[in-house]
């Protein structure tokens, strides 16, 4: 987990209007690295950026100001598409075209012998579970079976670095859980897979790392353990106790000088940490969080 | 009578292909080199640079393989886009045009069903390969489906080729269908008696030259007060002559044919003098200078108003009888064609009376070709330009939006079908006598607004100098232009079968591949770099 797969520096983007007058600040000043290996996960409320990082690490978009390298290439070479798979933020696929067809394309822009290319057709079709669709064209698609048919398409090629654009947007609750299982098994695989996504279980669940974007701007960024963590709390976690069990842990706790302040089921903390962060960036714009340090719970 | 275009020398255009390709280019260059000075400072070089190798990188390894995989989405965009409805299209055309058709009895029956055939396609085809090729890759970059496809290892130049070649098939496969559909309706549809008019007749020209009434070389005939100077008259029962040298005629050909044809398009002009109801006859010759040989075919009338094609054939058998009177004969193939050239006499028999003729007015009708394989290479011409169209309009359609590019693509047609040739004309004018009769597009303003006569010279001042040197800016960019846009007119086929000839191919098929294929380059280095230096937003 020390190599770098991506690598950005100073990364701004303007958009601008047809007469070139700069109309939206989408993102400024932007430095993160990706490790490989590890699933990045890129988070901020809508409009924060995080959908113009992807274009521009993909060569998609010209950056105004930083550079991008990514599998150790510039953002605009071709070649290193070999090695990406890149599901966009809404599958923009060929409607006309029917599953089979789609995975057929995409497959012939690699160096796939038509062979490999069925064997990995059939293989996708059935890991995102489209069998039984495969021959209907994409315009009788519904939204979630879209983002299935989009997942498999970024997988044609059995990329090492994996670019997912709201990948559990539109699923329903087993297909997020499916895609989350995927993501892992990527990741187990040795791929590299960076997500962006505004749902906060999804990142919480999966990823290594994450970065919070707000404004365009990096405001969080860091492991989600470091990031959860409480460092002045202990959190201990067991199997049901019974009431007398409760009071001698508390009598334990007691002696070491510290106190019990609740007892309770876990619950998810992301979502907090999320909530508060968009809240203090809105009341002191410009802040940026040092690694490890958290937004202060009050303005919450 | 066939429209001529203008000769096609081959050395010539690929040369003149290379100076413009090679100017385009170093202005490109120039012009490329100092946006990236202005936008990016003394950054600019090494991006330009960068782009530079990049790109030629991009053109030169382009992968079949994808080019075929862009191609083949293509094709099943527009079948799926329901393009092959223009067929159906067409058909019910053909339903309406046989009922508009049938009953006409014109001169040349055969005529109007083919020229009808072939403008209703030519027409349909070249709307469609406007259409479907301006209005895809906008598309594409609207629903941004092109992201998909450049996030993968696809050049820009690959999507280019590809679109151009999975556009021209669908096209291809919708003129091969069409024009079978056509060929069968005009078999069925022309009648039994003009069938016979459904040949490819393969003209030789010659060069003319005349003779006055007194025996002494003139440069022209006889003006009748025609306002049309295309034919020249030659007095009859004088020494007034015209007379045609055909060179590198295959004589091997017409030996094996059994006979020479000629045919000949005359014109007569009757004076008040001589007989009114009297058909007026030419009489022909063949002539060896060298062998000082002179041998009377026969004479002939002129009978230009006939319906009966055939009397404007003069069949000339193998042996002639001499005009020696010993009784013995003439071979024309051995005595008269040396090395395959032939000299023809022709002369006005009737005193006081002319005959019109013009260079065009007789030739060598070698043995007829088939009208399928006229009709064939006529679509094959077609064929080429919609490809070029399509060529055209994918480029346009790489940096504007489908209204624009087909607006773009449009007027380029426009110029290069209908315009070209009064462009030409114009600019050669002005290269010739250094102004054009009117002046420019202000001049001529200024003049209708003034109503000053056209040959009137303007008044000396500040305000029609300025006209003058603004107008002079307007012919560069005319001059551009006609550097730039491709001539068209070659690639109109469709009067060759319609008049029953064959089409020519080194005048008429080998300029429009070679205009193609001179195409092709330069749309294609246009398209990649549009895609290229642009972000596939749609704006
Ligand atoms: N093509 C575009 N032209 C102009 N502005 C854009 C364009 N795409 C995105 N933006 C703007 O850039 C900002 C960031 O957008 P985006 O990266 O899509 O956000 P996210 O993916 O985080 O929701 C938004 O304010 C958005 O309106
Ligand atoms: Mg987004």
């Amino acid at each position: 987990m020390s190599e770098s797969v991506i690598e950005v520096r100073n990364l701004s983007k303007v958009y601008r209007d047809f007469w070139g007058r700069p109309k939206v600040r989408a993102l400024n000043s932007l430095s993160l690295d990706v490790k490989k290996g590890e699933i990045f996960g890129l988070l901020g409320p809508n409009g924060s950026g995080k959908t113009t990082t992807l274009k521009l690490l993909l060569g998609l978009l010209f950056p105004t100001e930083g550079q991008v390298r990514i599998l150790g290439r510039p953002a605009e070479d071709v070649e290193k598409n070999e090695r990406i798979g890149y599901l966009p933020e809404e599958s923009y696929l060929y409607r006309f075209l029917n599953a089979d067809e789609t995975l057929d394309f995409y497959g012939r822009l690699f160096k796939m012998s038509s062979a490999e290319r069925r064997q990995r057709r059939d293989d996708l079709i059935k890991l995102v579970k489209l069998e039984h669709a495969r021959k209907r064209q994409l315009k009788e698609y519904s939204k979630g079976m879209t983002r299935r048919i989009g997942l498999a398409q970024a997988l044609i090629n059995d990329p090492e670095l994996v670019l997912l654009d709201e990948p559990t947007s539109g699923l329903d609750p087993l297909g997020t859980r499916d895609m989350k299982d995927m993501i892992l098994e990527l990741r187990d695989r040795g791929k590299t897979v960076v997500m962006c996504s505004h749902l906060l279980a999804d990142v919480q669940d999966v990823c290594d790392r994450i970065a919070i974007l707000f404004r365009g701007e990096l405001k969080v960024l860091g492991s989600v353990q470091e990031l959860l963590e409480a460092k002045d709390e202990t959190q201990i976690m067991t199997s049901h106790l019974s009431e007398e069990a409760k009071r001698e842990v508390e009598e334990v706790l007691k002696k070491h000088g510290a106190t019990v302040k609740s007892v309770s089921h876990p619950t998810a903390t992301l979502e907090d940490l999320f909530l508060r962060t968009v809240a203090e960036s809105e009341s002191r714009p410009g802040r940026r969080f040092e690694p490890g340090e958290r937004p202060s719970t009050e303005n919450a | 009578m066939i429209h001529e275009v203008p000769i096609f020398h081959v050395d010539g255009a690929i040369l003149a292909w290379a100076i413009v390709f090679v100017i385009c280019l170093a202005v490109a260059l120039l012009v490329g080199f100092v946006a990236s000075l202005s936008a990016y400072g003394l950054g600019g070089p090494k991006m330009f640079v960068r782009i530079l190798t990049g790109g030629l990188r991009d053109l030169i390894q382009v992968s079949p393989r994808r080019i075929g995989a862009i191609a083949t989405l293509t094709f099943k965009e527009a079948l799926r886009r329901k393009a092959f409805l223009i067929g159906l299209l067409f058909l019910v055309l053909f339903m309406f045009g046989g009922w508009f058709l049938s009953g006409t009895d014109l001169d040349k029956p055969a005529k109007p069903y083919v020229a009808f055939v072939m403008t209703a396609m030519s027409f349909l085809l070249i709307l469609m390969s406007l259409l479907i090729s301006c209005w895809g890759l906008p598309a594409d970059i609207k629903d941004r489906s092109l992201h998909t496809v450049v996030t993968k290892p696809v050049r820009r130049s690959e999507i280019v080729i590809g679109r151009m070649l999975g556009y021209s098939t669908v096209l291809t496969i919708i003129l091969v269908l069409t024009s079978l559909l056509g060929y069968a309706w005009i078999r069925r549809q022309v009648p039994d008696a003009a069938q016979n008019q459904l040949i490819a007749r393969v003209p030789v020209y010659g060069q003319i030259s005349f003779v006055d009434r007194n025996g002494e070389p003139a440069r022209s005939g006889v003006n009748v007060g025609d306002i049309w100077e295309y034919r020249s008259f030659i007095e009859g029962g004088t020494k007034a002559r015209a007379f045609w040298v055909f060179e590198n005629l295959n004589v091997d050909t017409l030996r094996r044919a059994g006979n020479l044809r000629l045919e000949q398009s005359f014109e007569a002009f009757r004076t008040y003098k001589g007989k009114v109801d009297e058909e007026i006859r030419y009489s022909l010759w063949l002539l060896n200078p060298e062998k000082d040989l002179r041998v009377l075919v026969d004479r002939y009338p002129v009978r230009e108003f006939t319906t009966d094609v055939s009397d404007a054939v003069v069949e000339i058998p193998a042996e002639l009888p001499s005009s020696d009177s010993d009784g013995g004969t003439v071979n024309v193939f051995d005595d008269l064609m040396p090395n395959g050239k032939l000299v023809v006499e022709v002369a006005c028999v009737d005193e006081q009376q002319y005959l019109g003729t013009a260079q065009n007015d007789l030739f060598v009708r070698m043995p007829d070709r088939t009208f399928l394989g006229a009709y064939a290479k006529a679509s094959i011409g077609l064929w080429l330009m919609l490809v070029l169209i399509v060529m055209i309009g994918t480029t346009a359609s790489c940096f504007v939006k489908g209204p624009v590019a087909t607006l773009l693509t449009a007027t380029a047609i426009f110029v290069g079908y209908v315009f070209k040739g009064q462009l030409n004309e114009m600019l050669l004018q002005l290269q010739s006598k250094g102004q054009i009769l009117g002046g420019g597009t202000l001049e001529s303003v200024y003049r209708i607004f003034t109503r000053m006569n056209q040959t009137t010279p303007l008044p000396e001042n500040a305000g029609t100098d300025l006209i003058k040197s603004l107008d002079q800016g307007g012919f560069g960019m005319l001059r551009v232009i006609n550097l730039i846009m491709p001539d068209l007119t070659y690639f109109n086929t469709t009067q060759y079968p319609a008049n029953g000839f064959d089409v020519p191919f080194a005048n008429v098929l080998l300029p429009s591949i070679l205009i193609t294929l001179g195409y092709f380059l330069p749309l294609v280095i246009l398209g990649y770099f549009s895609l290229q230096l642009r972000e596939l937003e749609h704006k």
